[in-house]
């Protein structure tokens, strides 16, 4: 699904990614941990294809090089970053924004535009699975939403846009443990064999509940340790440093 | 002696010329000034003050004055230590800076050679450029911070009566340089007089300028002052106006930041009294990218005292990153009272954070009903209202003692209304 | 003229002409063309007198020059004033009589004039060059006691209401342009709401000019009687042409005690090309009056047409308690210069106002907003609320923000507030992200940055103004 060959990235002159390799093949959920500043954002950013960043390596994605894609054909393609902060948008009502996003997704796979009614009944059957309230959808795009309120319309975006590379970014921080599941089920329910995800966290908390297949240590801008499911309770115990 | 406000051409033969082409000059300014007249509300930058009118309201005639005596009877401040210089009616007489290495400062009265000979199509700066005789050259060296604060007792004598004062000044801080002035104004002329001054200001690199302005006590004076600063990179220019007290008072600042990372502050708090009419005009040009501006300007009118506040922020298109902001607030005390203003922006680069805001009012009915409710008279409450709200500005003055000194002035104009 | 009705610019889909015989007054700027107008129109003596009157006004005044768009000198003796298209110039009684070529350029503008594909919900009165050609719904109108017609129309039928209001809001002498208006007009909308009926629809009037070298000034006027509503549209495109075209129009509007106007623009003229040759000049004067207590006049507009605007709506607010309200989106995109704004003239106690501006500029554009409130010594207790946002796209472009804020009244308060920025870059990844391309995810913002004001429109129009937005601003984003 994804293969990232010695990844080098810099911004601003600042050297953040140090020659980072990962391959996710289809199905597979992998979790990435580091410590703030280690470079996750940054990993999200560039694989959505953000521009502003200087970089060497390679990037594939279902056998496709992705140099030179601009970010929304990565969307496109089936590429979904959840953000780490969500950004508002005022005036745009959120529900419109999502039906106009799904749309142009479905019209670069060559399938046909949903319609209004069409759209909507998808929308409450997912926010529905999800346990979120509607509500939200019919406010401007995460203005004045609350953390929890602007997570969880991530993982709604990502289950209506059906993606096939997921990323989420820190998608669990400030969250209580209500929300905590309402975003692991959501995840959960997509797992699927041609879906993989690539989940960023800071806590062990969340591979609780979303139980991943592998689990890599990111520090500074590079992968340090890769494992299993154990790594993550080893670093909840000894810390990062200790990993290093 | 000048009737209708026409000035003669012989009067510039009164003035110490330099030489033909000083007169030449003084001539042409003078022939503009006589065209065009005192400004009136029909041109833009005049248009909520029309001095043809306050002038023709006020003066039957205008002089040029020529007393400059020797003063040696005025107060000295006592509550901080300072350096000075003395101006009467705008003549430099002494200077005194024993706090500071006199290497590093040089102070100069009027001399024509000094001022640029700018072409300018405003005829107050005209009639400045024609018939200015008076004014001070300050320059600070590189590489000095002053100690103490720098007072410029700027003294008007008791027999001004229907003249007229043009001055130039310049400042100049160089390079890593840093000063710190106090602008302090004392009026004793119990008639009507007209102070025009232009004023220039020039900081270098990396060098600081902060200027308080401010009054003591009320005064017949009419003034007028336009001040051109240009800022060169990394500097910082910072000015309180605190000139409550005049008759009529317009302070027209034009700012060119010129250099990268170069910043403008002018902050003002003015309580207006009486007939008093003020104006603060602005202009600050973003001419290079990555430089702060920031206009505060808080009024308080009382009686039939007029205000207005006209603030311009030009954004060249070059000038990214550029990040200004304006606000003015106002509160009308008084049924006669007037706020007029007008902040304009124009802003041709994209990537800048500009915006400004402008509000005037009267004092929050809640507010007063809640001091009022703590036993409070109608007037303790506003007045203590309007205190808080200019003490504002004044509590971002950094000396102790100086913020002292300036809200006790501060506080006298408050209270005595 | 040809007949082009092959759209060969992507960006202006109203850009064709259509070939239909005219009837032209001389060009030239003289008594002779007012009086051939008024004649043409079979104008009462006093119609005329007040003509001329104008005109020997507009002799004494000279064109303003304190807008920021500058623009070429216009020859006014080298323009038509009258242009009609000759079957209409006897007024048709009823659509049938139609040149069916003027049905067809409507249903072409999305204005079908038919009776039996009317727009639902909106009685439209189109306006063709200098002359109404159709007014829809009359009838329906007539049994209320609403008068919707062509002024030409109301200045024969209803003189008394004509003479009573015309002039009095915007009277004779006021400016340049207002005068020209007065002593040339040609045609336009009338409106009058009787006492305590609310307009069952929304009233339209869609604006055409056809005829090259031919100015058009068309006068409105809507009067809305006490205790009364109405909701007034007005449209407009133009050919696409390499000449500028003059549009000077006048709007009055009177409300008299407890009743309230509503009147939204979408204004679509031609704005010239991507070098900016061509497109209409567009310098009209629009004012009402809340002449009675709690009365309220509230504009719309949606400015993305013309090459150069220059118009202020303003309100005389006189009635006490009375509200004016101006709602304003200006797009200007190449070359466009817009120069628009609003006065608010606070005279009443307890008047209230809000001014909520949005000016998106790009290219090489230019975009002002020009505004003044007024709170007299009477206005006690009243209240202004200004809000005027920019952005800008490029830095070849500008905007310029030039409020003029008088208090006179120390018991009112008076808020303003402006911000210029660019459209934030997070924002436009995320709709990236989302899958939108560029000119989708531009679109987006800027509706959702003009939405307070989109959201005032009437909803068959908000949804074409927010098709306009993401039209105006194409080829604008690199
Ligand atoms: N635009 C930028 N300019 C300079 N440094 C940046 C920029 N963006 C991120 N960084 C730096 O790169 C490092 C990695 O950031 P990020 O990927 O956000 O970390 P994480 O998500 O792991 O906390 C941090 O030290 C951060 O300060
Ligand atoms: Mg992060």
């Amino acid at each position: 699904m994804l293969e990232i060959i010695n990844l080098k990235a810099s911004i601003n002159k600042r050297d953040i990614l140090n020659g980072l390799n990962l391959k996710i093949n289809p199905g597979e959920v992998h979790a990435i941990m580091g410590p703030n500043g280690s470079g996750k954002s940054t990993l999200a950013n560039i694989l959505s294809g953000k521009n502003g960043y200087k970089i060497t390596g390679d990037l594939k994605y279902k056998g496709e090089n992705l140099k030179d894609i601009p970010v929304e054909q990565r969307a496109q393609k089936g590429i979904f970053l959840a953000f780490q902060y969500p950004i508002e948008i005022p005036g745009v009502n959120t529900n419109n924004f999502l039906k106009t996003s799904l749309n142009t997704i479905r019209k670069a796979k060559g399938e046909k535009e949903i319609d209004t009614l069409a759209f909507l009944k998808l929308v409450k059957e997912k926010a529905k699975e999800l346990g979120i309230d509607e509500k939200i959808l019919s406010r401007q795009l995460n203005v004045g939403f609350s953390g929890g309120e602007k997570k969880k319309n991530e993982i709604l975006q990502m289950k209506i846009l059906d993606p096939n590379l997921v990323i989420l970014d820190e998608t669990d921080s400030g969250l209580d443990i209500d929300a905590l599941k309402t975003i692991a089920d959501g995840v959960n329910s997509s797992r699927s064999k041609d879906k993989s995800f690539l989940v960023i966290t800071h806590y062990q908390r969340l591979l609780d509940y979303i139980k991943p297949d592998f689990v890599h240590v990111l520090s500074s801008g590079k992968i340090v340790k890769s494992g299993s499911r154990e790594l993550a309770l080893e670093l909840e115990k000894k810390g990062y440093k200790k990993i290093n | 002696m000048i009737e209708n406000f026409k000035i003669s051409l012989k009067e510039i033969d009164k003035i110490n010329l330099i030489n033909q082409e000083d007169k030449n000059y003084r001539i042409k300014n003078l022939e503009f000034f006589n065209k065009k007249g005192f400004p009136t509300k029909k041109e833009e930058d005049w248009k909520f003050s029309d001095l043809r009118e306050i002038f023709s309201k006020n003066f039957k005639k205008i002089d040029i004055n020529d007393t400059y005596p020797e003063e040696n009877k005025f107060r000295l401040i006592k509550e901080f230590d300072h350096n000075y210089i003395l101006l009467i009616n705008g003549r430099l007489i002494r200077s005194d800076f024993k706090f500071e290495d006199k290497n590093k400062i040089k102070i100069t009265g009027y001399k024509e050679e000094n001022f640029l000979r700018e072409k300018s199509n405003n005829p107050l700066i005209c009639l400045n450029n024609a018939l200015s005789n008076e004014g001070y050259n300050l320059v600070v060296e590189k590489d000095y911070k002053f100690e103490k604060v720098l007072v410029i007792y700027n003294l008007f004598n008791e027999d001004l009566s229907e003249k007229i004062l043009n001055n130039k000044n310049k400042i100049i801080v160089k390079k890593n340089s840093e000063l710190h002035t106090i602008e302090y104004t004392i009026n004793r002329s119990k008639n009507k007089f007209f102070n025009n001054t232009y004023e220039n200001i020039i900081l270098y690199e990396n060098a600081k300028f902060k200027n308080i302005c401010i009054q003591a006590g009320r005064s017949e004076g009419y003034f007028h002052k336009f001040l051109n600063g240009s800022i060169k990179s990394d500097s910082k220019y910072s000015s309180f106006i605190f000139s409550s007290g005049l008759k009529f008072n317009k302070q027209d600042i034009k700012i060119d930041l010129e250099g990268k990372n170069s910043d403008c502050e002018i902050k003002s708090a003015l309580f207006l009294n009486k007939e008093d009419h003020q104006e603060i005009k602005t202009v600050v040009n973003h001419l290079v990218p990555n430089c702060k501006s920031f206009q505060k300007i808080k009024s308080v009118l009382d009686s039939n005292a007029k205000g207005v506040y006209q603030g311009k922020i030009f954004v060249k298109d070059i000038a990214q990153k550029t990040n200004a902001y304006q606000l003015s607030k106002a509160l009308l005390i008084s049924e006669n009272s007037e706020f007029d203003s007008k902040p304009e922006l124009e802003i041709y680069a994209d990537d800048v954070k500009c915006s400004h805001g402008s509000t005037s009012g009267n004092v929050d009915e809640n507010s007063i009903h809640y001091l009022m409710t703590r036993g409070l008279t109608k007037k303790e409450a506003t007045q203590l209202l309007i205190n808080g709200f200019l003490k504002e500005i004044i509590s971002d003055i950094k000396s102790e003692t100086i913020k002292k000194f300036v809200e006790n002035k501060l506080e006298f104009q408050v209270y005595g209304y | 003229m040809n007949n082009q009705d092959i759209n060969t610019n992507q960006e202006y889909k109203y850009g064709f002409t259509t070939d239909i015989e005219n009837i032209r007054a001389p060009k030239g700027l003289n008594e002779n063309t007012i009086k051939f107008i008024s004649k043409m129109k079979k104008e009462p003596q006093w119609m005329l007198d007040w003509r001329l009157k104008a005109y020997n006004r507009l002799k004494n005044l000279t064109e303003p020059n304190w807008q920021k768009p500058k623009y070429p000198k216009i020859d006014y003796q080298n323009l038509y004033y009258y242009s009609a298209p000759k079957s209409a110039a006897e007024k048709p009684k009823s659509l049938d009589e139609v040149d069916p070529k003027l049905i067809e350029t409507y249903k072409k503008l999305g204005i079908p004039l038919n009776e039996q594909k009317r727009l639902s919900g909106v009685a439209v009165d189109a306006v063709f060059d200098s002359v109404s050609v159709a007014t829809t719904y009359k009838e329906e109108l007539t049994k209320k006691g609403i008068i919707f017609c062509s002024i030409s129309e109301a200045i024969q039928k209803h003189p008394d209401l004509v003479k009573k209001y015309l002039g009095s809001v915007i009277p004779l002498t006021d400016h340049y342009f207002a005068t020209l208006n007065s002593a040339v007009f040609t045609d336009g909308s009338f409106v009058y709401i009787p006492p305590k009926v609310r307009c069952p629809m929304e009233l339209s009037t869609y604006f055409r000019i056809n005829a090259s070298e031919t100015g058009q000034f068309e006068r409105t006027l809507i009067i809305a009687d006490k205790g009364s509503y109405v909701s007034y549209l007005e449209g407009c495109t133009a050919p696409m042409r390499d000449e500028n075209q003059l549009h000077a129009a006048n709007v009055e509007l009177v409300a008299l005690d407890d009743a309230e106007i509503k009147y939204s623009t979408v204004q679509n003229w031609y704005p010239g090309d991507k070098d900016g040759v061509g497109g209409i000049y567009n310098f009209v004067t629009k004012r009402g009056a809340c002449r009675g207590k709690n009365s309220k006049i509230s504009w719309t507009q949606v400015e993305t047409g013309s090459a150069i605007t220059w118009k202020y709506p303003s309100c005389i607010l006189q009635g006490d308690n009375s509200v004016g309200e101006f709602y304003s989106i200006a797009i200007t995109n190449n070359h466009q210069k817009a120069d628009t704004g609003t006065k608010m003239i606070h005279l009443g106690k307890n008047t209230k106002s809000k001014i909520i501006s949005k000016g998106i500029s790009a290219g090489q554009a230019d975009n002002t907003y020009r505004g003044l409130v007024d709170i007299g010594k009477k206005a006690l207790n009243s209240r202004n609320y200004t809000q005027c946002d920019s952005l800008l796209m490029g830095n070849k472009c500008g905007a310029h923000t030039v409020p003029y804020i008088k208090n006179k009244n120390s018991s009112s308060t008076v808020e303003h507030e402006a911000t210029t920025s660019k459209i934030n870059e997070e924002q436009l990844y995320y709709c990236n992200q989302r899958g939108l391309n560029q000119e989708e995810a531009v679109s987006l913002i800027v509706n959702g940055f003009c939405k307070e004001v989109l959201q005032q429109l009437p909803m068959e129009f908000a949804v074409e103004a927010q098709k306009l937005v993401g039209i105006s601003l194409e080829g604008s984003v690199g």
